[in-house]
């Protein structure tokens, strides 16, 4: 008889998930898989829509990284207009994208899963969460709510508001940088650059204490795929694709993030409503690469900024090949925040910034236009078409989150292998199949163009797919 | 001492409603003294508790699984309340209500993609033929409108309510803010 | 010059108040600074009490007089804003978000919409009747205009100014019922109107996103008003 466990809902993720682990007649796992629960159509809905308004409809998919949104949607709106924006405007946009890493990454690290971390992955349930944090170890979580809170205050003071500022506009931003705000996001670059090295520090001390999971949390090859700039360095606003293996080899350099289709297919299965985009040249399956802090790290060649790169060169010597294990991803995350601050004051201290030059007007010059940018998830493909007046006629969109669907599915598999014994249920143990997701900080919300939130049961399921037993956490 | 239980959930939204409940910031830390957050996205908690004092729901309701959700919720909840425009209107999700449920799937999962063309159909919920507000499928309590409201008008929100006031937001938030 | 015009005294929530006999309720409220509230008035064109938001109470009187096409009478004891109104005007409000697509957030006019304003000031959080989501289209035809149906409210300013003003008629009306629509010409796409002079006033008299300059992008329309009562005023002088 085989048995199925149901992880329902998966908590401290952003979206609406379910893992169901499959054991045989031994209850020795032999399969399992993370299934999306939720989709909202945002591929369809906006079709008919006047194409200018897709930035701030898109940014509706997600309110974790609207302003992903915003930037990827409104480049391929800019590829519609077919205009070179203002320089400007392209500056605000890459403060505003360097604002929201730190808040989104924030939020992953210290809001969702510093629990994890700090309290341990068998800790009490009801206690390890944020507000767990508060109380075992208040200057962490004051930290984490600190950073977030400086990446949400810089996209405020650009767009005029927190979540869905509606600033980041087809042909650039709708309004100048004052030399007010610029020194008042300037002054608060100190505190972060100290919250983010401290962060590091406290984080690699704790790298001993989960040798296990490292080797067990999605810890195999796959391919690493996101944006870089022409010269190798990461990139978050603009560059070309370039895909690199497990061994650290650069497989593909310097694609044309536009003829993304030339590379990049999806597939489906029956339990999800996410879609498994792979790597064209090897196929469904065999063409699984991850997106996201992790890949970033593996395939830019430095950051350019003297303390990530720092942080850069110490990470790459944690395995001479690419690093793999999903576990690191909240490492890369945190080299992550610290770059963006950096970069950040570079570009907030270039005098051009305070140009009121910062909208290109015109109309619709192409019927077809792709924006690409790094989401704090990895790599966000927005593509439209228009007819002749500026009304959209077909959308398609590659989510960051939607790239990782083969590799988080690869990784619930291994680390319910090594941790889920069908004969007891553990608490911690049940917890690690979700942290390995958490590390992955799917934004299902984003994935499914859908939302969400996450349960956890267990059912036992028989081979013709009846539900012999339950049991639900909690 | 048992403080009053606070839940949230998030149906067919974006959470950006409850990313504006983190944008309390500081005051996450004071609300953590007042209330216990017994079951939401953020924390660990599976089961919606015997009885929770106040949930905050975000979203429209979208699929069977939100429609069941919401149902269990009211029963198990003092006050219910509609959190941001999805709750509220259905807002963005209600936009697909003029597709059909069929048809969308068919160009999204047939249409788009090179590999296995097949509309998922195991373990996933089956959509609503619309996205409706909460208020239209069950009772709601107080309504705040915004897209996202304010985490100004969240903390207001909460703070009356814990005080046992019916909160007036029309000067913090309104549709579409 | 007419010869003599007569005064008429009545009470409006409570005040004394003269006017002249030819004037209506809205606007001898308006001119002792009481805000009666409206969404198809607008200073400067002919009122038709489309929209009923301005319907007032008179003492000893059933029925509900809508201010901006009823005259001053002698004696009138008048009530703008009781209980009763605003659950009223609330419940016109909440027909008129549930019979379109009003999506404030994604809307070009959000934050610069008389609709939107009006559900605030009035505390309407929600709506109690089921929206009934049709499916309107977007005509993008025109150079530099953009109607969209979607968050029409059928006020019928547009076809107003465009005929009283601008003397053009390119909009009016079809249809019946809750299947009314505002068309160009004979339903024609805007963009293929022949009357239509592109001057734009039926875009700034619009009270919500149904009428919109190309281009705009989400919270970004905002209308001028201004020009319309200044217009009014020197075509009266020149007559």
């Amino acid at each position: 008889m085989t048995k199925q466990i149901v992880i329902d809902p998966i908590s401290r993720i952003e979206g609406h998930a379910k893992i169901t682990i499959h054991l045989d007649e031994q209850g020795v796992v032999h399969n399992a898989y993370f299934h999306v629960t939720q989709f909202r159509g945002f591929e369809k809905l906006c079709v008919g829509r006047p194409f200018y308004e897709m930035p701030s409809l898109m940014a509706r998919i997600c309110g974790i990284c609207p302003v992903s949104h915003l930037i990827a949607s409104a480049k391929a709106c800019d590829a519609l207009l077919a205009v070179r924006i203002p320089q400007t405007a392209d500056k605000l946009r890459r403060i505003l994208n360097l604002a929201q890493i730190i808040q989104s990454h924030a939020l992953s690290f210290f809001h969702l899963s510093s629990p994890d971390f700090l309290l341990g992955m068998d800790s009490e349930p009801a206690k390890r969460n944020l507000f767990g944090v508060m109380r075992a170890k208040p200057e962490l979580a004051r930290d984490g709510i600190r950073l977030r809170q400086f990446g949400q205050q810089v996209i405020e003071l650009l767009g005029g508001k927190r979540i869905h500022p509606a600033w980041v506009v087809p042909g650039g931003v709708s309004e100048p940088l004052s030399v007010a705000h610029r020194d008042q996001i300037l002054a608060g670059l100190p505190e972060c650059i100290s919250i983010g090295e401290r962060t590091l520090h406290w984080f690699k001390s704790l790298l001993d204490k989960y040798r296990d999971e490292i080797k067990s949390f999605g810890n195999f090859p796959s391919l690493f795929l996101g944006l870089v700039k022409p010269d190798g360095r990461i990139a978050f606003y603009e560059g070309k694709l370039r895909v690199v293996d497990a061994a650290g080899n650069i497989v593909a350099d310097q694609l044309e993030a536009a003829a993304y289709q030339a590379h990049i297919a999806e597939a489906v299965e029956p339990w999800t409503y996410l879609k498994f985009p792979y790597y064209k040249p090897l196929g469904y399956h065999e063409g699984m690469y991850r997106v996201g802090p992790l890949a970033r790290l593996n395939i830019s060649d430095r950051c350019g900024t003297a303390r990530a790169d720092q942080e850069l060169a110490e990470f790459h010597e944690l395995q001479r090949t690419a690093v793999l294990s999903s576990f690191y991803f909240h490492y890369a995350r945190l080299i992550e925040i610290l770059f963006a601050v950096e970069r950040l004051e570079q570009i907030l201290t270039d005098p051009e910034i305070l140009d009121r030059h910062v909208r290109a007007f015109a109309r619709p010059n192409s019927n077809e236009g792709v924006g690409v940018a790094e989401a704090p998830r990895g790599t966000l493909i927005h593509h439209y078409r228009v007819d002749e007046n500026g009304l959209i006629t077909w959308v398609n969109l590659v989510i960051a989150t939607g790239h990782n669907n083969l590799a988080m599915n690869r990784a619930v598999l291994q680390v319910a292998k090594r941790y889920v014994n069908g004969q007891r249920l553990s608490e911690g143990m049940l917890n690690r199949v979700e942290a390995v997701i958490r590390a992955y900080d799917p934004c299902l919300s984003c994935s499914t163009h859908a939302a969400g939130q996450m349960p956890l049961q267990i059912q036992l399921v028989s081979p013709e797919g009846k539900v012999v037993d339950e049991i639900r956490r909690g | 001492m048992s403080k009053p239980c606070l839940a949230t959930v998030w149906l067919d939204g974006c959470s950006g409603c409850h990313m504006s409940f983190l944008d309390m910031d500081e005051r996450l830390i004071d609300l953590a003294e007042k209330v216990e957050v017994v079951y939401s996205p953020l924390v660990d908690g599976k089961d919606f508790p015997e009885m929770a004092d106040i949930t905050l729901v975000e979203g429209a309701v979208s699929s069977a699984e939100d429609l069941e959700k919401i149902k269990h919720i009211r029963q198990h909840t003092r006050i219910l309340v509609s959190l941001g425009d999805c709750a509220v209107t259905a807002n963005v999700p209600s936009m697909r209500n003029v597709l059909e449920v069929d048809k969308m799937l068919r160009e999204v999962y047939l249409e788009q993609v090179a590999g296995q063309p097949q509309i998922p159909n195991q373990v996933v919920p089956a959509l609503l033929p619309q996205a409706r507000p909460v208020h239209e499928v069950v009772k709601v309590d107080v309504f705040v409108p915004g897209c996202p409201p304010p985490a100004d008008a969240i903390y207001f929100l909460l703070t009356e309510l814990l005080e046992g006031r019916q909160p007036d937001l029309s000067a913090l938030t309104r549709f579409g803010k | 010059m007419s010869t003599t015009v007569r005064i008429k005294t009545l009470k409006i929530d409570g005040h004394d108040i003269g006017a002249r006999e030819d004037e209506t309720i809205m606007a001898v409220a308006r001119q002792n600074g009481i805000v009666i509230p409206a969404l198809c008035h607008v200073e400067g064109l002919a009122a038709v009490g489309a929209c009923r938001m301005c319907l007032v109470e008179m003492k000893n009187s059933p029925r509900l007089l809508p201010a901006c096409i009823t005259r001053v009478e002698e004696g009138m004891d008048l009530t703008t804003n009781s209980e009763r109104l605003i659950k009223y005007r609330r419940r016109i409000l909440e027909l008129l978000f549930s019979e379109r697509n009003h999506v404030c957030a994604v809307c070009v006019s959000n934050g610069h919409c008389e609709l939107q304003n009006m559900a605030q000031s009035l505390g309407m959080t929600h709506v109690n009747v089921p929206y009934l989501y049709p499916r309107l289209p977007v005509d993008a035809s025109h150079d530099r205009f953009v109607v969209d149906h979607n968050r029409c409210i059928l006020c019928t300013r547009c076809v107003r100014v465009c005929d009283e003003i601008e003397g053009a008629h390119t909009w009016d009306l079809m249809g019946r019922g809750i299947g009314v629509r505002v068309i160009t010409d004979l339903n024609q796409p805007w963009g293929e109107s022949e009357s239509c002079t592109g001057c734009g006033k039926c875009v700034n008299v619009c009270p919500t996103g149904a009428l919109v300059e190309k281009g705009k992008s989400v919270a970004e329309m905002m209308k001028q008003r201004q020009f319309l009562p200044y217009l009014t005023l020197m075509r009266e002088e020149q007559r």
